[in-house]
Formats: structure tokens, sequence, C-alpha cells
């Protein structure tokens, strides 16, 4: 009777086993005891002994194939018994192209990344992040956090420069779990609804190109020049205007049956710096570099918004002016720069400007020096303040100045002196007019 | 394990019994007369024995006033390292080295000051003038001998000369003088002299007896004249280590396998100085088992090994008993026990209060002095007069005051100048060099390499995991990484011929992962032998071979093992290159294998463990291509290399080297991490096997989430190049490690600590450690709990690093639950 041979399994991870040499041939007769084969695995080599005698009718490897285990191998019966029930498939050498290969791997998802949630308070931001807004002068708190526990990283940062909206933000239910096994987390329920309210994005707008005018071009080199080149900074303070109201109100009521002009809080502040800056020439100087030229009097320039851009004509010897007279000067200066109608020698000399954002409600700002000038104080929206008077939280209307200097030419110390003396002529308005 | 010893039970179930021969006790009787009679002394013979135990016992009671004085004669001097002294020792010292040549080797303790002495004096009169100023000259380009040259009564004397140089350089060496022996950086446990066949001392109890055992398998297998005296003390006997030296230097193969002209004893006498102390436990009586320690030797070989106790107050008595066992290895009757009876005056050290002795014990002892009464016997026997011992009294004394003033002298003898020279230790710690061969005679080998088995059938075999379709070649036909090892350890095998190769079930099996298979038909059994199951004398043979001169491959079977061998691997061998100043070598190769599937004591990768002593150097390949190149630089160089494998990649086909591994010789050299896979997103590094799940990971990132990650592998961790790790989180700001060393302590957080330090302006997360858990290793199907899978690489990404959206985790890695596991200790 014909009995197949198996390739032996050699322990439990030994796959298949190669055939190193056959000791007997096909036609052989074999006896119990003969060697049939030697195979080996991958770590060693063993020999096949027949357990059964007769011919070797069969043989289905050849020397150097490698057998999975326990396929028949060869077969030892009687001649001419039909040995094919014993042949093993033939392996099919042409697997179906790996999946794999014929799957083109995944696009890389373009969703937004989920905010995360930082329960510390403090914002948290990782080194490289920090990094790369410090170099793009990004300030890395605007960054929205997707990082772990809700520390902003580099793709936060990136997303601010790059312009994008950041990451989504939402409220309300949510439910893919995205915690341990699954279960529902706090950033889920805080992006999951956002993620279903994404609008889309507005088609974009049409996009209108227009030639730089010259003004621009002028203003736009002057500022970068002034921002480059100077060590600006700027100090910022605010002070009582109680009295400066009080005047101002007098102004409103009176102040036409006596003639006098439309006397604003920006004229105030145009008379009280007219005369605070005689008493700190720095600030009342040209800084060149190589020298300082000091002003005897004080050729006030006047920051105007016109719809060509900014213009700064100068209100000359302002320091001999009186404040009806700096009033008139500065609404006329205004009306010609505005109209485009001014004379250009009145838009240069000036020793110092006075810039004015308050009437847009800003509160503080950086203004930007009129190179040669050594400094600029800007003039800062009314606000509400609260001070303690008597034990008693008494509120009081406060305005803020902020004063941009050069440090080249003057040191902190001395311009947060001049910006004290300004608040404290403004704070003692009545006494300033008898300057 | 060997086919041609055939157990035969109708022989082996017989009765029958186990016969003893007597062991000698003090058997030693003859007198001076005798002894002249027999012409084994003459007069000056006798003087110069009782010279060199008084030089001893000065050197010795120097050293005792300096420490409990603070001067010697009037020299002050403050020494604060350590002094094991040996007054009453000495005979037993002088006694032993008497007979010996600079061929032989001593090794010894930490109370060796008195062997040092003696075997330096034996030889000083033994080598002829020339050799011995030659030796001197030569010695630390002539540094220590600048010092003392010149300055002998009798100039021009040589003799003279060098019993000052053998004084000075073991004081200086004690005083950690940049001029002693070993520029002060073994000290006093550990000073040595190698061109007077004196091998290290050391100061782990019983360390030395591997170590001689190695430098004996040196002689035996090189066929090097001399023989070796391993010096221990009584204690020893009850360190693990000694009885495996005992046992692996008598091995039963020696005698019926090993090849004629190499099938002699081991050339080794293990002897025990007996002096009944292991600091403060006596030894017979309290804390031993032997009553007599002689008694051992008839438990270890059926010759008892030729055990015996020898007087070792009588220097006469210890000298006939060397000559008589020196005569036993000399008929290749080896390995020898001797029980050197003797005992320490002093305490163990100067700050022993003796609390565990009586005053009328050291009395008595007293009374039997060797000094006092060996000089009467030689006055009586007339070979010297009172006046005789007085002028050598003083001459030592003279010799030794001058050579403490110029011991202590910082001008003369400076200490090694770390504020001028601060990489002088940095630059001993590895030896760096690259050696072919470490003998220049054709290596001894079975065939013709291109005739082996196993080459033939690597022959065979694909270079490359995959076919030109791009389909793992099957892994019966692919070339693997065993065979890497393999090719890069037969290469050496036919260069070097000292290289030898042992460990459990090497030869014949092929070692139980097959890196072997085929070494058994390549080599003769004095170059490849199956070990005892003893790891620590695997070790601390291989210690003892390099540093006499050879290259071995030891090998420990599993990583889990290591602590087997912990004195020997961190110890031993990690520390001899240094502590010698860079004198000696340290070419071994020891071949590690971190398993999985065999649980707790069978699955642990001690990476970490080994990293954290300074002094080896650590490989853990992944791949063929590397397993190939590392093995050859690691068996090309000359430092300690512990050679991790992973047993669950032997079989793995090279992916990475592009055009597979060359057939030709290669070298990775140590320190170079490998970037296996380019990204640009995250970078993860990994230690040995779990490269591939760190390359599994990648590609689910990629794949799920469009992340590219950059997928390095270590390679080798000491030393190791930050430059291309650091290059790569520049690039992509975050980095995962991962390795299946457990998490806590693991190398890994040294890593990622340094990266930390040097790359922090640019991470966008901390660097984060996936280890395996802090826990036994369970069974197999539970083995995916406790290694880290592809999966913990994601979750921690997602949870540390850069959330993934809509990640699922699969294990906590939550700030919250670090705290937990740390607080529990898990």
């Amino acid at each position: 009777m014909a009995t197949p041979i198996i390739m032996p399994k050699q322990g439990q991870s030994v796959e298949s086993c190669i055939i190193a040499k056959w000791h007997k041939q096909k036609g052989d007769s074999v006896n119990v005891g003969d060697m049939l084969f030697t195979y080996e695995t991958d770590k060693a080599t063993f020999d096949e002994e027949a357990e059964v005698a007769g011919t070797l009718i069969d043989v289905f490897f050849e020397e150097g194939d490698d057998v999975p285990c326990l396929t028949n191998v060869c077969v030892i019966g009687n001649e001419g018994e039909d040995t094919s029930a014993f042949k093993p498939a033939s392996e099919d050498d042409d697997e179906p192209a790996a999946a794999a290969a014929a799957e083109e791997a995944p696009k890389a998802e373009a969703a937004k990344p989920a905010a995360t949630v930082n329960t510390s308070g403090d914002t948290k931001a990782s080194p490289r992040a920090r990094a790369l807004a410090d170099s793009k002068g990004i300030d890395v708190t605007a960054a929205t956090p997707t990082g772990p526990y809700g520390r902003i990283i580099e793709r936060d940062v990136r997303d601010v420069i790059d312009g994008g909206l950041g990451a989504s933000r939402g409220a309300g239910a949510g439910i893919a779990g995205t915690g341990i096994g699954g279960k529902v987390r706090a950033e889920d329920l805080a992006n999951a609804p956002a993620a279903a309210s994404v609008e889309a994005p507005a088609a974009m707008p049409e996009i209108e190109e227009v030639p730089i005018t010259n003004i621009r071009k002028v203003i736009a080199r002057s500022m970068h020049a002034s921002l480059s080149e100077m060590a600006q900074l700027t100090l910022n303070t605010t002070f009582d205007a109680t009295e400066i109201m009080a005047y101002r109100a007098k102004v409103k009521a009176a102040g036409e049956k006596l003639g006098l002009e439309n006397i604003t809080l920006n004229d105030i502040v145009l008379y009280v710096v007219s005369r605070v800056l005689l008493n700190h020439k720095d600030l009342n100087a040209n800084f060149t570099g190589d020298t300082m030229k000091y002003f005897s009097k004080v050729n006030l320039g006047l920051a105007v918004d016109t719809p060509r851009g900014l213009m700064v004509p100068t209100i000359f010897a302002a320091s001999d002016k009186s404040l009806n007279e700096i009033s008139a000067e500065a609404k006329k200066l205004a009306a010609a720069a505005q109209g485009g109608t001014i004379n250009p020698d009145l838009l240069q000399g000036a020793s110092f400007t006075v810039t004015n954002l308050g009437s847009m409600g800003v509160e503080s700002f950086t203004p930007v020096i009129n190179p040669p000038q050594t400094g600029i104080l800007g003039v800062d929206t009314l606000t509400t303040g609260i001070r303690e008077v008597n034990g008693e939280i008494k509120t009081y209307k406060k305005m803020g100045l902020s004063l941009t200097f050069d440090h080249r030419a003057v040191d902190g110390a001395p311009a947060a002196r001049m910006l004290r003396d300004v608040a404290f002529g403004l704070e003692n308005f009545s006494l300033m007019l008898s300057k | 394990m060997t086919k041609s010893l055939f157990l035969d039970p109708n022989e082996l179930r017989k009765p029958g019994k186990v016969k003893f021969t007597d062991i000698q006790v003090n058997q030693y009787k003859k007198t001076i007369e005798e002894e002249k009679k027999s012409k084994n002394f003459k007069n000056e013979d006798l003087l110069r024995i009782y010279r060199d135990m008084r030089i001893i016992r000065e050197f010795e009671d120097m050293l005792y006033s300096i420490k409990t004085t603070g001067a010697y004669n009037g020299i002050e001097y403050n020494n604060p390292g350590p002094a094991h002294l040996s007054m009453g020792q000495e005979a037993s010292a002088v006694g032993q080295a008497y007979l010996l040549t600079t061929d032989d080797y001593i090794f010894g303790s930490h109370r060796s000051h008195g062997e040092i002495l003696a075997k330096g004096l034996s030889a000083i009169q033994k080598l002829d003038e020339k050799e011995l100023y030659s030796v001197m000259e030569n010695f630390l380009g002539g540094k220590t001998l600048k010092v003392i040259e010149g300055k002998q009564k009798d100039k021009g004397n040589i003799k003279e000369l060098a019993m000052d140089f053998l004084l000075y350089g073991a004081l200086a060496e004690i005083f950690a003088r940049e001029t002693g022996f070993n520029k002060g950086l073994g000290g006093s446990m550990h000073a040595f002299f190698t061109p007077f066949g004196i091998y290290p001392n050391n100061a782990i109890v019983g360390g030395s007896a591997t170590i001689a055992l190695g430098a004996a398998l040196f002689k035996k297998a090189n066929q090097k004249k001399g023989i070796v005296v391993s010096n221990v003390g009584d204690a020893s006997m009850g360190c693990g280590p000694v009885f495996e030296a005992l046992n692996m230097s008598a091995m039963d193969q020696i005698a019926k396998l090993w090849e004629k002209g190499y099938n002699e004893g081991m050339p080794i006498i293990f002897n025990f100085f007996d002096n009944m102390y292991g600091m403060g436990g006596q030894t017979m009586g309290e804390t031993m088992a032997y009553g007599i320690l002689a008694r051992i030797g008839a438990g270890i070989t059926p010759s008892q090994m030729h055990a015996e106790r020898v007087d070792g107050y009588n220097p006469l008595a210890v000298i006939d008993a060397m000559r008589r066992k020196i005569d036993i290895i000399k008929k290749g009757e080896g390995p020898v026990l001797l029980d050197t009876l003797t005992y320490r005056m002093a305490g163990h050290s100067p700050s022993d209060a003796d609390s565990y002795r009586t005053k009328e014990e050291k009395d008595a002892w007293a009374k039997h002095d060797v000094l006092v009464n060996y000089k009467d016997k030689l006055k009586k026997a007339k070979v010297g007069k009172e006046a005789d011992f007085t002028k050598m009294d003083e001459d030592i004394i003279e010799r030794m005051e001058k050579i403490v003033r110029l011991a202590i002298n910082d001008e003369v003898s400076p200490r090694i100048n770390l504020d001028v020279n601060p990489d002088t230790i940095e630059s001993i710690m590895f030896s760096n060099e690259k050696v072919e061969k470490f003998d220049d005679r054709e290596p001894d080998v079975l065939m013709p390499m291109e005739e082996n088995p196993r080459v033939q059938q690597i022959a065979r075999r694909t270079r490359f995991g995959f076919d030109e379709k791009g389909k793992p070649v099957s892994k019966n036909k692919v070339y693997q990484l065993r065979d890497g090892l393999f090719e890069a350890i037969i290469d050496r095998f036919y260069k070097d011929p000292t290289l030898i190769a042992y460990g459990e079930d090497n030869r014949d099996w092929g070692g139980a992962y097959a890196v072997y298979r085929g070494l058994t038909e390549a080599l003769p059994y004095h170059r490849f032998f199956n070990s005892p199951i003893s790891e620590a004398a695997i070790v601390g043979s291989a210690v003892g071979y390099a540093m006499s001169g050879g290259r071995v491959l030891a090998e420990i079977m599993y990583c889990d093992f290591i602590g087997r061998a912990g004195d020997e691997i961190f110890n031993q061998l990690a520390k001899w290159q240094s502590m010698s100043a860079g004198i000696l070598k340290m070419p071994v190769v020891i071949r590690v294998s971190v398993g999985s599937k065999y649980g707790a004591q069978h699955s642990q990768d001690w990476t970490s463990i080994v990293a954290h002593i300074p002094g080896l150097k650590v490989a853990f390949p992944a791949t063929p291509y590397d397993a190939k190149g590392l093995m050859a630089s690691a068996l090309s160089g000359t430092d300690p290399v512990i050679f991790f494998e992973s047993q669950r990649i032997y079989d793995v086909g090279e992916q990475f080297h592009e055009g597979g591994v060359p057939a030709e010789y290669y070298e990775i050299p140590f320190g170079e991490p490998d970037v296996k896979r380019a990204g640009s997103d995250v970078t993860i590094l990994t230690i040995g096997a779990t490269l591939y799940r760190a390359l599994k990971a990648a590609d689910m990132l990629q794949e799920k989430y469009g992340i590219s990650a950059e997928v390095i592998d270590a390679r080798s961790i000491v030393p190791f190049n930050y430059e291309k790790v650091l290059e790569s989180v520049k690039k992509t700001g975050r980095i995962v490690l991962a390795s299946d060393a457990c998490s806590r302590g693991s190398y890994l957080k040294e890593i990622a600590q340094n990266i930390s330090e040097m790359a922090f302006d640019y991470l966008d997360a901390p660097p984060v450690v996936v280890g395996a858990r802090n826990w036994i290793t369970p069974a197999h199907e539970l083995e995916n709990y406790f290694f880290p899978q592809p999966e913990w690489i994601l979750d921690a990404i997602n949870e540390k690093i850069l959330p993934l959206p809509g990640y699922v985790p699969t294990s906590n890695c939550t700030t919250l639950e670090q705290i937990r596991r740390n607080k529990l200790g898990v």
C-alpha cells in the first residue's frame, strides 16, 4: 500500500523546511531505517528515515525546494501504484497583487486638527512653537492650542502665520469618543459640534489691484526708516481729565461769545505740550546721528489723517502762541492738509509731533516717530477710571497718553519726566494757562 | 554535549562507591640542614628568603604606621586610601614566589602587597641585568624609573635599582601617584606589574579565581609557557564564582575531547591564603563548612585537585609544596588546589578593632612569628649571624624611608593632573584600537572556510529580504540575521589565532539560536567548546584570557543570565582597562540574547543596566547588515563589548541595506545610529527588535493620519553619537523612543533627557519613551500587554505629542496614570 512521507514539523515556529539532499531516488527500494532525505530549517539540519519498506515510487520535490511542513514529500509503495492522490496541490506562485500595493495610501487628511482644552489657565506653548512665533513677531498666545493638554504647538503658530482660522472651537453635545477605548472626553464635546457647524468658506472676493500713490510711498519709506533705524519705545500713562473736560465744557458754553475758537481737547494737549517741551530740550530736538539739533521754540507737528494718507503739518513757534491761536492754526492746517492745498513748507521743520487716535476710541498705541524728531506723543481716548476717595470708590474721566521716544537720543527717565509733566500740566490746566 | 561520549545505562546504573584518598595537612618536616643537604638552597638563598619577608613586613608596618599615626619614622603623611595589610603572611607570599618565573602569572586579592613584593623580588633575582633594566626603562616611558634612578648607594647595581623600582612603583600606586605601577588608578587593592608576572589584584573577594582561570586557558589554548596562580582568601570559598572556576578549570572534556597537545590539565594552582578570617567572620568554625579548606579539592575532581594544606608560617614548607605542585602541572595533571595556612597579625584594615578575636589568640600566633622563628633557625643552622640580620634590617629600613620620601613628594611623584589634562581618565576608559590578530601564527582550523557546510548553505541564500517583485523571500531561503553574525565570527576565527569562543551549548548544538551552526566543523575544541553553566566563570575567564593577550567571544545565552555574571561584567570586564591606566586591553565580546515567549526570567532587555556601567561598549543590532558589521567591528576591536541580540529576529532578512548584505568583510563603527526610514513629522528612535514595531507604527501614522515618521535604529548605545538624532529632532520637533526594556530607568530615558537638553528650543513636545511595563514578563499569550506595540507608539503621540484626529487610544499613557503607576512603583 502506498504510504506518503510528509515534511515533519520541527518545532512550533517552523513553517517550512528545505530539502538539502535526497539519499534515495525515485524507483530505489527502501528498507525501514534507510535515510530518505536530509532537510534543514533556518536553524538546524535533520535526517528523515524511512518507517516503511517498499519502493520510492514518487518524489514531489527536488533538492533546494522549500517545502511547507506536513506536506507530502514522497511516496513509498509497490511499483505501479497510483500516487496522484498524494501529490500536493501546486503552490500558486502568482498571488493576487498585494492588496496594499493596489490601494493608494490614503491622502493625508486635510481636516483641521481639533482644539484641545488647557485647564491650567496659563498659556502652554512648546519651545518650538514659541521660537517660531518669536521669529515671526507673532504673539504666541494668539494661536489656538491643538497640542496635548491645551498646549500650543508648532502647527498652531503656523496656522496663525498662514492666516488660517486656527483650530475650530465649538460647544454642544459630541458623540465620537477619543478617550481610551473610545470614552468621550472634554475635547470630544468641544470639537464634535464644531466640526459639524463649520461653514463652507465664502467664495473668495474679487481682488482689486491699485498702484501705490507717491504719498503712500513716502509714508511707507519714512515709517519703515523710522522703525528700522531708530531705537523707539513707548511709555503710556493716563491723567485725570476732569479739569480739561470742565474747561472744554466752559468753552462750549461760552467760548463763542468771547470770540474763542472751538477749542478741542486735542488743542489743549497741543498747548500743554508746547509749554512743557521747553523744559525737555532733548525731546524738542532733531537727532542726526552725530549731533543733536536743539530748538529754542517748539515747532509742533500735527498728525492729520487725510484721504491721501498721513500728513504732518507744523505749527511753528507754538510755544509763543496762545491756546486760541494754536487751536485756530491747527484747524486751518488740518483743513489745508485734508484739502490737499497745504504749502509743502508747512509739512516740515517740526521739533516734536502730537498724534491723536483717541477720537477713534483707541486706548493706547505706539506712535511712530517722524525722523529726525526724537519724540511723538499719542493722545488716547477718554475712559472711565475709578479711585478711592475717603474710603469710597469714585469714578472719574481719564485720558491716555502714549509717548514714543528715540532711545538713541533720550533715556527712559527724562522721557518719563516729560510725560509726567504733560500729564501734570493737563491735570492742572487752569494753572498751565498762565504759562 | 557530544555524540562521542556514550552514556551507558548498564554501567551507570551499577552499584559502586566514590573513593577518596587522604588529604595531607602540614606534612613538611625537613630541617634547614636537610634542605641544604638535598641542595635545594644555598646559604644566600635562605638569607634572601629572610630578606624578602623582612621587606614585606617593613612595607606593611610602614603603611600601618602611616594609617594609624600619620607618620613613618618621623616622615609625616596622610593616606586616606585603603590598606589591607598582611603582617604575618610573609612566609606564604615569599614561599610561593620563590620558584615562580616571569612566565608564571599570579593574581591576587585586596590583601596582596606581600604577594606583589615577593613575586617582584623573585623576578628581580631571576632576570638578568639587561632584561631588568629594559623592563624598567620601557615602563611608562621610563617615568617611574626616572624617580628612583641614581638614588642607590651602590650605583650601577641594577638589582638594587630594581628593588627600589619595585617598592617605589607599588607604594606610589598605593598613594595614587602618576608614577605608580598603574598611574595611581588601581591603588592598593588592584596594583600589578605584568613584566614581573604580577597580574591584577582584586578588591572583590574571590574575584581573581575566574580571571586566573582565563589566564591559564590562554596559556593552554595558545601553548604559552608558564603556570598561573590564583591567590584568593579562605573566605572566598563561600563565593559561587570561585567554585565555578574550580570546576571549569578541571572540566572532563579537556582530557576526554580536546585534541592532542591541548589535552593536558589546566596549568593553574588555586591557592587559598587561608588566614582563617573573612573580614571578621571566622571561616573555620563559624562561616564555612569545610573544617579544613583543602577538603574542597576532593569534591571537585577524582584527582582531588591534588589538594593539601601547607604550613604558611614556614617559607620552606611553602616552597616545598610549590615545587611539588608545579611538577604536577608540568606533568599535565593540573589543576591544583593549595590551602596555605596563615594568620594575619593586624586587623582586616587599620580601622578594624579586632572585636572578633582575643588577645590570647593574637599573642599565641605572635609566638609563631615567622620572622623571629625563621631567623632563629638560620642562626642555629649557622646560615647567618645576628649581625648579618641587624645589617639587613637597617638597610631595609633605610631603603623604605627613601622610598616613602620619594613616593610622598608631590614634585617627583605627582598625581595625574585633571586640571591640566582633564581627559586623562576619559582617554583610558576605552582603548579604541583595531587589532587584526593578537598572534602571527596560522589560526588552528579544521577545514578551509569554503568547505564549511554552513558557509555553503549561506551561499545559497538570498542576501536581501525581498525579491525583484518586492515580495518577501521565504525564511528558509533568505540570508538571516544569524547568518550575518556567523559570517563576521567565522571570518575573525580564520584571521586571529588567539580568538576562542565558548558558552553554554555552543559546540554541536551550534548555540541555542543556531548562530554557531557550522563552527563545530570548522574549529578544534581548544578554540570552541561548551562551558559548564557557569556564567561568572564564562565572563571572568574571558577577562583573564584577554588580559593575558588573547581575544574571546563568550556567550551567556539569555540576557537574563547577566545577573549570574554581575561582578564579572560590572567590576572586572568593565574596569580593567582603565584601572590598569590603559596597560591592559580587553578584547572580549559577550553575546547575550534577549528572549521572548519564555516568561519573566527569560525575556528581559537589560541594555540599560549594562549601559549604566562605565567601560563597556553596548550594541544591539536589529538587521542582518548591522549584525554582521557591528560584530565585525566588535571582534576587531580591543574593548569589551556586550553584544545584545534578540530571539525575535534571528531569522529576519535584510530589508534596508540596498543590495542586501555584502558577502565581503565590512565593519560598522560603534556609536552611529542609522535612519531606517526617512520622514518629516515625528522621529521614532528604537533599540533592538522594537525597530520592526516602530516601522509598523510609522505605516499606521502615514496611512491613517498622513504623518510622516522618521525611524532611527540606535544600533549601539555606548558609545552613541547624538548628532544624527538631534538633526532629525530639529527637523521634526518630536520624538518617541521605544525599546523592549522596562520603561523605568530605561536607557531611552537617558537619551530622551539628553535630547531635551540639547534640542530644547526645537521641541514641539517632550520626548516620550515607550517601554515595556514595569512588571514581570507574562506568558507569551499575554506579552502584547507587556512589550511595546505599534499602537502604543501612536497612543504616546496622541496623548503627549500631537493629538491625532478621531484617534482612539488602546493604552493609558495620561499624566494621571503615569503618576498613579509611579506612586505604586509599577
